[in-house]
């Protein structure tokens, strides 16, 4: 009976907030913003280095955004290595050996790859970009590891981090450098905005691609390694 | 001078952050401190610039609001930015002494130390909302990794929980600031405020107002969303606690009072204002009694943040409706009970670490004796708690001053029972962890002695909260600081 009042409540709680909502965004509808955004960027588009407007409030417009965007993916990435348990990557118990699975990957690892480099160019000018394509990197190495291909580099080290790290640090120099050569901080120079672009673009695809991928290597989290202060170990 | 200033404030954190990823625990320990005195220094250079020029908005990139960003450099915030440096720097000073570098999991504890102080720094500074979410999430993520840190299962378990919490709330608070967008086109506070003021736009909804209210005030654990609070600043390792409690909440609620200061008289009610100041009075009570039954120090702590964080939203009536300078008196009660709750906490939190590491147990009635043996550790956690209870001279009691200054001239004596009953309260809890050190024990006393540092560290941030009523004047006069003639392109 109180599951019964319980889940009652928690639906009409769910409806009403539901109905707010709508009753908000309909009445949001039928009055024009009284800033257009949309315009505006379509007056300053042409300064901004490149033809697809998502790519350019992202990288140009509102890059501080993006910026700290990467650095929230970065954490994540630190918070599970930081738990992650070296010796499951070499757990055998963990490795297929399926050769059906292994015919497959061959034909679809350089698909993938290929799929991630055209959505990382096609962003300049359509949908598309540095997080679609990353993921989709990423996807192919979650087969990868599925099919029991050895990855070492994804073993918690130097290389794992400096992975992570790389896309990061590669923006971040990008908008202090551009300081030193004295436009303000995150301001392309005029002639290098769609060479920067597509640089950080690249890198960043990268380094997403080994966030998600090193999330999901560092999934099994080891058993109760630091006790609580004052707890006896 | 300026945009150096600001680059280091925002975009240094950041290159630290990174160094120390690299790293391991000891070179991360190394730079970590060149990097906490650069960071001190331009906290204090870019107080000095606005508290001798005023304040001004920086574009970034060169983008103006609305298409591109833009930050709110004013008197508040480069106080806060200030704060931070002082609490962080004791925080990460403190960490570098305590946490076990043959740990291996402890060299991660640097790079989210330095995204977490990047986050705070972005926030304060923040005039854009969708911005303000992005910084809310950098401190929540690396707040919640730096609670697992280690991943043993009952902090992963005070993690995840604080994790739901975190994205239940900045979902609200997205979802608020989409609708705004909506509506108005614009994302930044002060764009939004100048169109709620001029006559012809469509009045704003309040569901957006509310939506980002229930957010942030979960993010700040108000009565009755606290449930996340004690156990994740718990179980952290105490320097993470303190960090936690004394800068990432106020966070949320800084943002909180922003929304509320530009938008609420447009978009908020009285009923709404009286709704969230009543949870802060019932959470200053109930905070302070779950507080005073607590078995584990660190819980006795964590319950206490959760009745002081009650007081902060006395700002809500307090400010609604009321003459211009009963707000102001209030605004500036609030800014102190946050400095000096901050500065108190943060000595609270790291004089328990060392206790608990002395008597190598967690619990309050394990403190047995420790009165004779770390004298200097007791005594800061002391010092602290009088600012708590509100005591002259302390920071608490001048906050408290004006804050029932404030009550007194807005008629809304209701909230003075709850400021004298909180300060009556905290006394009773600090007192109870007084009594249980002073008990004598059978037996042979087993003590570790931490490091000298350790100690010297919350005596300092214990002093100046308690000489922070002294000084109320001057930190006051900087907070409120207009924008500045030319500045404010």
């Amino acid at each position: 009976m109180m599951r019964l009042l319980a889940s009652a409540l928690a639906i009409a709680v769910c409806l009403v907030f539901a109905g707010a909502l709508a009753a908000a965004v309909w009445q949001i509808a039928g009055t024009p913003a009284p800033v257009s955004l949309p315009g505006l960027l379509a007056d300053n588009l042409a300064a901004s280095g490149v033809e697809h407007p998502v790519t350019a409030v992202l990288l140009n417009f509102r890059s501080y955004d993006t910026l700290l965007e990467i650095g929230v993916l970065v954490i994540a990435g630190i918070a599970g290595i930081s738990m992650a348990r070296t010796t499951s990557l070499e757990d055998p118990e963990l490795r297929t050996s399926d050769s059906l699975l292994y015919a497959l990957q061959r034909w679809f690892v350089p698909l993938m790859l290929v799929l991630a480099g055209y959505l990382l160019w096609a962003g300049s000018d359509r949908p598309g970009g540095a997080f679609q394509a990353g993921a989709v990197l990423a996807a192919s190495g979650v087969m990868m590891r599925l099919g029991g291909i050895p990855m070492p580099f994804l073993r918690p080290g130097l290389l794992l981090r400096l992975g992570l790290a790389l896309g990061f640090t590669v923006f971040l120099l990008v908008a202090v450098a551009s300081a030193a050569g004295g436009e303000a901080f995150l301001a392309y120079p005029k002639a290098f905005t769609k060479p920067l672009i597509l640089a950080i673009e690249t890198v960043l695809t990268f380094s997403i691609a080994m966030v998600l991928l090193a999330l999901f290597v560092s999934a099994p989290v080891n058993q109760a390694l630091e006790p609580e202060e004052g707890d006896p170990g | 001078m300026t945009p150096w200033l600001m680059a280091g404030l925002l975009f240094t954190p950041l290159a630290w952050a990174v160094l120390t990823l690299l790293v391991n625990f000891n070179r991360g320990r190394l730079i970590s401190w060149l990097g906490i005195l650069v960071q001190v220094v331009v906290s204090l250079g870019l107080w000095a610039a606005v508290a001798g020029d005023g304040g001004f908005h920086y574009q970034l990139g060169g983008w103006p609001a609305p298409l591109g960003i833009e930050l709110r450099v004013d008197g508040l915030a480069v106080t806060f930015v200030l704060l931070t440096a002082l609490v962080a720097a004791a925080c990460g000073w403190h960490a570098s002494i305590y946490l076990d570098p043959a740990k291996a999991w402890h060299r991660y504890f640097w790079p989210l130390f330095w995204f977490l102080w990047a986050g705070l720094n972005g926030v304060w500074l923040g005039g854009d909302l969708f911005n303000l979410y992005v910084g809310l999430e950098l401190i929540s993520l690396s707040a919640v990794g730096l609670v697992a840190l280690g991943g043993e299962s009952a902090a992963l378990r005070a993690a995840i929980r604080y994790l739901m919490a975190a994205l239940l709330g900045s979902l609200a608070y997205l979802l608020g600031v989409a609708l705004i967008y909506g509506q108005f086109g614009s994302l930044s506070i002060a764009g939004v405020s100048r169109l709620l003021g001029e006559a012809g736009t469509a009045p704003g909804q309040t569901l957006p107002l509310l939506l980002m209210l229930f957010g942030l005030t979960l993010k700040t654990a108000l009565f009755p969303m606290h449930g996340w609070l004690p156990p994740a600043h718990g179980i952290a390792r105490s320097p993470v606690s303190a960090l936690l409690s004394a800068l990432v909440v106020k966070a949320s609620f800084y943002i909180a009072a922003r929304i509320w200061l530009d938008l609420g008289g447009y978009l908020g009610s009285y009923g709404l204002a009286q709704l969230i100041g009543g949870l802060g009075a019932i959470a200053v009570i109930w905070g302070s009694w779950r507080a005073l039954w607590q078995a584990k120090l660190k819980q006795v702590v964590a319950y206490s943040s959760v009745a002081q964080i009650g007081y902060l939203f006395l700002l809500f009536p307090l400010t609604w409706g009321v003459a211009e300078p009963v707000s102001l008196q209030a605004q500036q009660g609030i800014t102190l009970q946050i400095i000096s709750h901050a500065l108190a906490k943060a000595a609270m939190f790291l004089a328990a670490g060392n206790l608990i590491m002395s008597v190598g147990s967690n619990r309050v009635d394990a403190l047995a004796g420790v009165s004779r043996f770390l004298p200097f550790s007791l005594f800061s956690f002391g010092l602290a708690g009088v600012s708590l209870m509100g005591l002259p001279p302390s920071g608490g009691f001048a906050a408290k001053w004006l804050l029932l200054q404030s009550s007194l001239a807005s008629g809304q004596w209701w909230w003075l029972p709850v400021l004298l009953a909180g300060g009556l309260l905290s006394a009773a809890y600090v007192f109870r962890v007084y009594r249980a050190s002073f008990m004598e024990r059978a037996g042979t006393d087993r003590f570790f002695h931490p490091s000298r540092s350790l100690e010297v560290i919350p005596m300092i941030l214990a002093l100046l909260s308690l000489g922070l009523g002294l000084v109320a004047g001057p930190v006051l006069s900087v907070m409120v600081l207009p924008f500045g003639e030319g500045g404010g392109q």
